[in-house]
């Protein structure tokens, strides 16, 4: 927008008037129907309830051309929306909340996607968006009454379910970055309180990620600093056996988001923007590693 | 010119499906969209449409904003008054038809579409230069020299307060003669 522009549409805005006051509600109430808002439900899960709230809105603006484009995996739009669905699904069938689409007959997510996948291509992509946004507010209404350490399972992983639910979150948020980009639409971050608790989830994920690589970290301790908003400071016994963090043997500074993304195997370790200090041996050892447990 | 933290954090919020964020939208900028709507379409029921459409194109759409390329406040601004002008216009053709023949058809103005047309560009800047002085200094600062409130206040030598209370006046008086102009 131009100079004249800015100008002529504050001069018309230099007369600011009252509306009636039942615009407000009937507004409200309007939007409601226009696009559903986030979920109601635990405080826990609600960054990822606002993940889902996020892609449905993308997807509002996706156009026949836009669904059937591959953003990644080799997955159309409509494809990696029924992914989203099918590992949602998985995890709603271990804590025991409405499994939505075909009966589950594969129980590990990339089984499980297949047999979504095949359901939703013969149906349209307004209606596997439909589906997959049933099965993710089902699955956050059953949470609302559930506490958060209730075990879950998904790809025989036994954590607790706010850890799933928080990967959940990331990996919706991930997806959504994956087809905002294919579409051409800059996605914002999520809020500083929902993307705090994802990138503490991030930081314990790391003696795991190590261990998967085969990378020694017993007995060492990364001092992990993450800058922007939802950031902070972590200090991480690098060991799964570990009983407690020790005195840092390394310092890893990077940006929460670029870190979050790493996790979920987005950008190259090498390539990522970081202060390493300490043992740079370690510190590149623990980045590496980083993308580990990133699947589709 | 990049959006304020707080517009940010809002079309974060919104984004996310916080129906809050739409409230908080909607009480800190309705009177302006709707004083807006008001002043181009003359009509309350009209401009109380208009001012609901807005909000929730923004609701339903808020991918469609990039905090990057404006202030919430003129995206929303642009918004309305593409539909207050489309109202107008649809007014007018319907009066015209009314009358005969088909004088002139104008489409409805568009999402992409500029605000001003090259001629109505011309207009406000003519509208500008026929402000008194003082008025017509403060706004080439601040819209043409991309100066703050402050720095227009340090150039002409008064203090802050008053280098905004003559933008606001001329702003107004602008508002005014670009409204009388039109009938």
């Amino acid at each position: 927008m131009d100079a004249v522009e800015r100008l002529y549409l504050d001069a018309m805005m230099e007369d600011p008037a009252a509306p009636g006051h039942s615009l407000r509600p009937q507004l409200l109430a309007g939007a409601r129907a226009r696009r559903r808002p986030a979920a109601a439900t635990a405080a826990w899960a609600q960054p990822y309830a606002a993940r889902v709230a996020a892609m449905d809105a993308l997807l509002t603006s996706a156009v026949d051309d836009d669904w059937s484009r591959v953003i990644v995996e080799g997955w159309t739009l409509q494809e990696l929306v029924a992914h989203l669905a099918a590992k949602d699904g998985l995890l709603a069938a271990s804590v025991g909340a409405p499994v939505l689409g075909p009966p589950i007959k594969a129980a590990d997510s990339l089984g499980r996607t297949s047999e979504v996948q095949a359901y939703e291509r013969a149906r349209s992509p307004e209606q596997t968006r439909r589906d997959w946004r049933a099965q993710a507010d089902a699955l956050c209404r059953h949470l609302a009454d559930l506490p958060a350490t209730t075990p879950a399972t998904l790809d025989g992983m036994e954590v607790a379910v706010s850890d799933h639910l928080l990967a959940r979150g990331l990996e919706t948020w991930i997806h959504t970055a994956d087809a905002a980009k294919t579409a051409r639409l800059r996605l914002p971050d999520p809020i500083a309180e929902h993307i705090h608790p994802t990138a503490d989830l991030c930081a314990r994920l790391l003696p795991w990620t190590m261990l998967l690589s085969g990378l020694d970290g017993a007995g060492r301790t990364l001092c992990l600093t993450l800058t922007g908003a939802g950031g902070g400071e972590w200090r991480i016994a690098l060991g799964v056996q570990d009983a407690a963090p020790g005195e840092p043997d390394a310092h890893i500074t990077a940006d929460v988001v670029e870190f979050c993304f790493l996790l979920g195997g987005r950008g190259d370790p090498a390539a990522l923007p970081a202060d390493l200090a300490g043992d740079l041996s370690l510190a590149r050892d623990v980045l590496t590693a980083a993308p580990a447990f990133s699947g589709p | 010119m990049e959006a304020p933290y707080d517009d940010r954090l809002l079309h974060q919020r919104v984004v996310g499906g916080d129906e809050s964020a739409l409230g908080e939208v909607y009480d800190r900028l309705s009177s302006l969209i709707f004083g807006l709507s008001l002043r181009v379409t003359r009509d309350r029921v009209i401009a109380e449409d208009i001012t609901q459409e807005v909000f929730l194109v923004f609701w339903e759409r808020p991918l469609a904003y990039d905090p990057d390329r404006g202030t919430l406040r003129a995206w929303l601004a642009t918004i309305a008054h593409r539909r207050a002008v489309d109202h107008v216009r649809a007014e007018e053709r319907r009066r015209v038809s009314a009358l005969g023949p088909r004088l002139f058809e104008r489409e409805p103005a568009r999402l992409e579409d500029d605000v001003l047309a090259a001629d109505e560009a011309d207009r406000v800047r003519q509208a500008v230069t026929s402000l008194p002085e003082g008025l017509r200094q403060a706004i080439e600062l601040a819209y043409f020299g991309g100066r703050t409130y402050r720095q227009v206040g340090e150039e002409l030598g008064v203090p802050e307060g008053t280098a905004k209370s003559r933008i606001r006046l001329a702003l107004r008086r602008l508002a005014d003669a670009l409204a009388e102009e039109e009938v």
